[in-house]
């Protein structure tokens, strides 16, 4: 199995889904607290402001109405207590300053804020500050306002102080991750890794009889073993039935096989039979076809024709029922186990060809080839149609070349035996080994059509090949293999 | 001081408030065209603030609040102006010019001027034992029995309050107004006072 290089576990994973989860949790935790607390802390500051104000407002009063300022700047000394208020200034109804507590706001002198002739109380955020103003109100009527300012600095201490608590709460988020990791690596990564390993050595033993263990951890897990032991049994069921059926196949084949070779074997007996039965008769009939023939010079010359075409017909048996009998014999015979000299054999085929028809000009090309371990008696009827079949095809012709000889091809040696002669149509090159099947007519080429058959059978029987190559006027050229080695 | 001084003049003129807000915050050129108020003008206003710091016993703190002027006529045609259509806990204001001890009754605030220090000494016995808040800016006003007296410091209208003189017509007088008093005059402790 290929595991992907940035592939991750699953307990990886899982550590990193938990950090993800908990670390947006507290983040927006800390992010709703801290504004939850922003406001209720400007909220509670406003009000502390609004306390004081009243209570100045109140005891401003009579400063105001009869012109006191020292007595309101002494009022307004009590801010001293609050630490957050930075100044604070009385004014007038008509807005002129009457008083005033420490540096008096920007805002304030430049008028920025000021609160409206209608209102009674408005705050102003202004930067770091927050800015509230009071009217004092004095039987009924508006005798001054007191605006005061403080400072804001509390809030980015808190959100300093919450940015340390949520820091450390992460860092315990992670370390409890990494914890869970390590507990959901026994309890979820482990099973599944145990069934895969399942599932690896059943590819690779093929025993579908194996299950996997049932997994008490989770349901999940224990659903998927469940789900794949029933894949496992399936596949078991339908490995058994394919392995039945497969067997029932090949015994019925063997048997059908041993069946037919019965049959064959019984029936290529009996064409044995027949055609050595049929040589007795022959042979008187041949011999006294010879005794007419000597006293032929009684005859007519009608007769004598006759007799010269009964003559050549049990010649034509003759040759006939030899084919047959070497054809049954190739089939039926042992393969023995001889030092075979096909050059030798060739070179005597080819002396016996031209003593025959010494008035033809045909060139005889034979390889020097090394011996091979094949049956002697079969491998001369081998080569013997082979040389054979070559003169013959080449009989058309003034001059032919055959060659006999052999080639290494991808590792084995390929005999040939070539001629130049009528050669055949290569879309039938499949038929000519076919027992009693000639592709020219008796007329053209005399011939019984079962030579080449016996010659395959034969090379089969060693274990061989043979197959042709050829085109019409063009030649054919015969290869067999034999095996090497046996 | 001089803004503290406008925020006056403003009550007393009824300059429009609009102006005075663009005006009094820190514009000193404005402060220009404002005259300085009158001592008299200051002493009004004061007169009728002193008012809403006082509370009349049962009985004397229903109808129309009288106050009673003993004095220059200019005084008293500025303090109408001053309370015009002005009330104090809901209780509309009048004005009641008075020269002898006639018609010193239901007076709520009686004002001695200097112009009538020789009968001030008759006009304090006429109400005294009576819930009418005595104000004066005779010199020693406090010493004759009178219970506010208005003095000049540094230029400024302040006031001095005898607190026994108070106590004795029944008058509740708020701590906030001794607060800004320059001098409490008073048998008993300060705090004590009310």
């Amino acid at each position: 199995m290929t595991v992907p290089h940035d592939a991750q576990t699953i307990s990886g994973r899982i550590t990193r889904m938990n950090l993800l989860v908990s670390g947006s949790v507290l983040i927006l935790a800390v992010l709703a607290f801290f504004s939850y607390d922003m406001l209720s802390f400007r909220q509670s500051l406003i009000n502390n402001l609004r306390a004081e104000a009243q209570i100045i407002g109140a005891n401003s009063v009579s400063a105001l109405t009869f012109d006191d300022p020292a007595s309101a700047a002494s009022t307004l000394q009590g801010l001293d207590r609050s630490p957050d208020v930075i100044s604070a200034v009385l004014t007038t109804d008509n807005g002129s300053i009457f008083a005033n507590y420490g540096p008096p706001d920007d805002a304030i002198l430049s008028g920025k804020h000021v609160l409206g002739k209608e209102e009674t109380e408005h705050h102003w955020l202004n930067g770091r500050r927050l800015l509230l103003a009071h009217r004092i109100m004095f039987e009924g009527s508006s005798v001054g306002v007191v605006y005061i300012s403080a400072t804001l600095n509390e809030i980015g201490q808190r959100a300093r102080h919450y940015l340390l608590i949520a820091g450390l709460i992460l860092l315990l988020c992670m370390l409890a991750a990494l914890l869970i990791s390590s507990l959901s690596r026994k309890l979820v990564a482990q099973p599944i890794a145990s069934l895969a390993e399942t599932a690896r050595s059943i590819s690779r033993e093929h025993d579908y009889s194996v299950r996997a263990q049932e997994s008490t951890d989770s349901v999940e897990m224990s659903l998927l073993t469940e789900a794949f032991n029933e894949m496992l049994q399936q596949i078991q069921l339908t490995e058994s039935a394919l392995r039945k059926s497969r067997d029932e196949l090949e015994q019925r084949v063997e048997e059908r096989t041993a069946e037919l070779l019965a049959a064959n074997r019984e029936l290529e007996a009996f064409s044995y039979t027949v055609a050595h039965d049929l040589r007795g008769p022959l042979d008187s009939i041949t011999g006294l076809a010879y005794l007419l023939a000597g006293a032929s010079s009684q005859l007519d010359p009608n007769s004598r024709e006759m007799v010269q075409r009964l003559q050549d017909s049990t010649k034509n048996m003759s040759l006939l029922i030899d084919d047959l009998l070497n054809f049954a014999r190739a089939s039926v015979t042992p393969v023995k186990h001889d030092d075979v000299n096909l050059t030798g054999i060739a070179l005597r085929i080819a002396g016996e060809l031209r003593s025959l028809e010494p008035t033809r000009r045909v060139d005889f090309v034979i390889a020097d080839l090394p011996h091979v371990d094949a049956d002697a008696g079969l491998m001369r009827i081998v080569m013997d149609n082979l040389l054979r079949n070559a003169w013959k095809y080449t009989s058309h012709h003034t001059k032919a070349c055959i060659e006999f000889g052999a080639k290494l091809t991808s590792g084995r040696m390929v005999y040939f035996v070539r001629d130049d002669g009528a050669g055949f149509d290569p879309g039938l090159a499949g038929e000519i080994f076919q027992p009693f099947h000639r592709l020219h007519s008796k007329s053209e080429f005399p011939g019984t059509g079962i030579g080449l058959a016996t010659v395959q059978r034969i090379l089969a029987r060693h274990g061989g090949e043979i197959w042709a190559e050829g085109a019409v006027e063009k030649g054919a050229t015969f290869y067999f293999t034999l095996p090497t080695g046996n | 001081m001089l803004s503290a001084l406008s925020h006056l003049v403003s009550r007393i003129r009824s300059i429009p408030a609009i102006a005075c807000l663009c005006l009094s915050i820190f514009s000193a050129p404005a402060e220009a065209t404002v005259s300085q108020p009158s001592q008299s003008d200051v002493e009004a206003v004061y007169l009728f603030d002193f008012g809403k710091f006082i509370r009349w016993p049962a009985g004397s703190d229903q109808g129309p609040m009288s106050i009673c002027v003993a004095g220059a006529p200019s005084f008293s045609t500025g303090l109408e102006k001053v309370v015009a259509n002005e009330n104090i806990s809901g209780r509309p204001l009048e004005v009641r010019r008075i020269s002898r001890t006639e018609d010193e009754s239901g007076c709520a605030i009686l004002f001695i001027d200097t112009t009538q220090r020789e009968h001030a000494d008759e006009l304090l016995q006429a109400v005294a034992g009576k819930p009418t808040l005595t104000v004066g800016d005779v010199p020693d006003f406090l010493s004759h029995g009178g219970m506010i007296q208005f003095q000049l410091v540094a230029k400024r209208v302040r006031f001095s309050v005898n607190l026994d003189a108070v106590n004795r017509s029944h008058l509740a007088i708020s701590s906030e107004l001794l607060k800004v008093a320059i001098r409490v005059k008073s048998h008993t402790p300060e705090g004590a006072a009310q």
